[in-house]
């Protein structure tokens, strides 16, 4: 961690337009958890909608990595497009302290706006039911925002159009595919995040389980995180002046 | 006995291509302590070799090294080697201070303050330090690079046309500094596609054309090749003929030709060239409408220099 570093990045993100666009993003949980209270009706199974439809239907498959995208894009990509990351590459500071740094600061600035939203929708949503629902998405929230920062940070490296690239990433895989075909489950940053929540509680009969169990959720969401990093830093080592322009 | 220290800038060899386009094709040099100017057109290939100098580019064949490490893939080169991007960009937050300062942390130097303060009087820019680069004007971003990149005392320093931008009276003062630097025995490389920023500054001069190394060696004599070729002029007048059959008794004129309305006049010596033309014009008794020369570009210079 270089606090140097992380002092620019936190400045870089916070001047950001598109930090207030994550704001408005992480009120909408809120928002659906709000309704639900108010108009639900007397059948509604509030442990089941707070699980299956807020947490993990809005929050894990869609605010989570559309927030993290955000900021991990905003990272290395904002000093990529306007030349200012020679200033940074032009010193003998490691490549991976540079990345590890970056992809803490992306990282924090996501909980800070996750975890309340996760906190607050499932506080309002959850009622009488186990709040250790809430707890788990809570650390799944946190552990997904890791691994899908390292991948975009990587991406933000990689390619001008890290943007573009990570929606395309966020609706057909995770969005789409991963919910279509089983076997996808192994990849994908959003099975990981359920299955490191499904270890906090149990839902009654099959309404909703998690597609990994938690320890295998755990060892891979590590294996990802461990691998994206590694990418992100050989990536940030091989980037060459132009390039990304 | 011990080995010969290894140049500053060593380029063997090298080549740089974008799928097929050839941007570097096969230059080789060596650049020692002083002032050196990399000279060339738009789109010679001064960026390319700059930037593969400076370790920021990988050669697609050849080997590049400063003081006698590779410069591709090695972060540890950047405690002897400073670099000015040409891209104006800076930290528009920072002030101009806390961004000197920044580097000097970042190259964890003992005292950052005292580093910085001192590579930004270098540059002449204490007065302006503590206002937000964003509001700089370009000479100024210039300026704050370059202290940047002084900042931790390099032994080499690459600057990407470092004057662009620069009004004249901090074009001179750049200027100043980097003799200055160069007379501490630093080693200094940068571009231009300006033939008179190089004349003024540089000792040797590297001149590229069209991503190959055209000339090489002391800028005098660089000059005097240049100074020799043949030049052409383009001469409208009111008897052209009567100029013609004058023009062609000057020793200095080797050619004529008689074009769309116009001469095109060959001459061996431009200046002797520019003396004869007006008085053959008076003792022809012929009125002058237009003397401009035809192919004074560096481009033509150039091509002139790579086709000896």
């Amino acid at each position: 961690m270089n606090a140097d570093i992380a002092r620019l990045a936190a400045r870089t993100l916070l001047g950001q337009r598109r930090t207030l666009l994550v704001v408005l993003l992480a009120l909408v949980p809120v928002l659906v958890a709000t309704v639900f209270r108010l108009a639900a009706g007397a059948d509604a199974d509030p442990g089941l909608f707070t699980a299956r439809d807020l947490l993990a239907g809005l929050v894990v498959t869609t605010v989570l990595p559309l927030v993290t995208l955000i900021f991990a894009t905003g990272a290395f990509g904002q000093d990529i497009e306007d030349g200012t990351i020679v200033y940074l590459l032009a010193t003998p500071v490691p490549r991976r302290e540079m990345v590890l740094t970056r992809v803490l600061v992306a990282w924090a600035a996501a909980l800070v706006v996750l975890l309340p939203s996760t906190l607050l929708a499932g506080a309002i949503a959850i009622e009488s039911a186990d709040p250790a629902i809430v707890l788990g998405f809570l650390v799944g929230v946190a552990a997904g925002a890791f691994i899908y920062t390292a991948a975009f940070t990587w991406l933000s490296i990689a390619t001008g159009r890290a943007l573009v690239a990570g929606l395309l990433y966020v609706f057909l895989w995770e969005g789409t595919l991963s919910g279509l075909f089983s076997g996808i489950r192994f990849l994908s940053i959003r099975q990981y995040t359920n299955g490191i929540a499904g270890a906090f509680f149990d839902l009654p009969g099959d309404a909703w389980s998690p597609r990994l169990g938690p320890g295998t959720a755990f060892l891979l969401a590590a294996l990802a995180a461990a691998f994206l990093l590694s990418l992100a830093v050989r990536r940030l080592e091989r980037w060459q002046l132009g390039e990304s322009a | 006995m011990s080995p010969p220290a290894p140049p500053a800038i060593e380029l063997r060899g090298v080549s740089r291509w974008y799928g097929n386009v050839v941007a570097v094709n096969d230059v080789s040099f060596e650049v020692g302590p002083g002032v050196t100017g990399l000279l060339g057109p738009n789109g010679a290939g001064k960026s390319t070799i700059l930037h593969m100098a400076a370790g920021f580019l990988r050669p697609s064949a050849g080997e590049v090294r400063i003081l006698g490490e590779p410069a591709w893939r090695n972060p540890g080169i950047y405690r002897r080697l400073g670099l000015v991007p040409e891209r104006e960009a800076v930290y528009g937050f920072l002030t101009g201070r806390q961004f000197v300062e920044l580097a000097a942390r970042l190259h964890r130097l003992p005292d950052p303050g005292a580093a910085a303060a001192r590579a930004i009087a270098r540059v002449d820019m204490a007065a302006a330090a503590d206002r937000p680069c964003g509001g700089y004007s370009k000479g100024m971003k210039q300026r704050i690079k370059i202290a940047a990149a002084l900042v931790h005392d390099p032994q080499v320093l690459i600057l990407d046309e470092p004057f662009n931008g620069a009004d004249p009276r901090q074009r001179l003062h750049l200027m100043d500094l980097l003799r200055r630097m160069a007379a501490e025995g630093r080693t200094i490389l940068y571009s231009s596609h300006i033939l008179e920023e190089v004349e003024r500054l540089a000792d040797t001069v590297l001149v590229m054309v069209a991503g190959r190394l055209a000339a090489s060696g002391d800028y005098r004599q660089i000059r005097a090749l240049m100074t020799d070729r043949p030049h052409a002029f383009t001469v409208r007048s009111s008897d052209d003929r009567a100029l013609a059959g004058r023009l062609l008794a000057e020793p200095a004129i080797t050619g004529i030709a008689f074009e769309d309305g116009h001469l095109e006049v060959r001459a061996t010596a431009l200046l002797a060239a520019a003396r004869a033309l007006p008085v053959a014009a008076r003792e022809a008794g012929v009125t002058l409408y237009e003397v401009r020369p035809t192919d004074e570009s560096l481009e033509r210079v150039f091509a002139y220099l790579v086709r000896r």
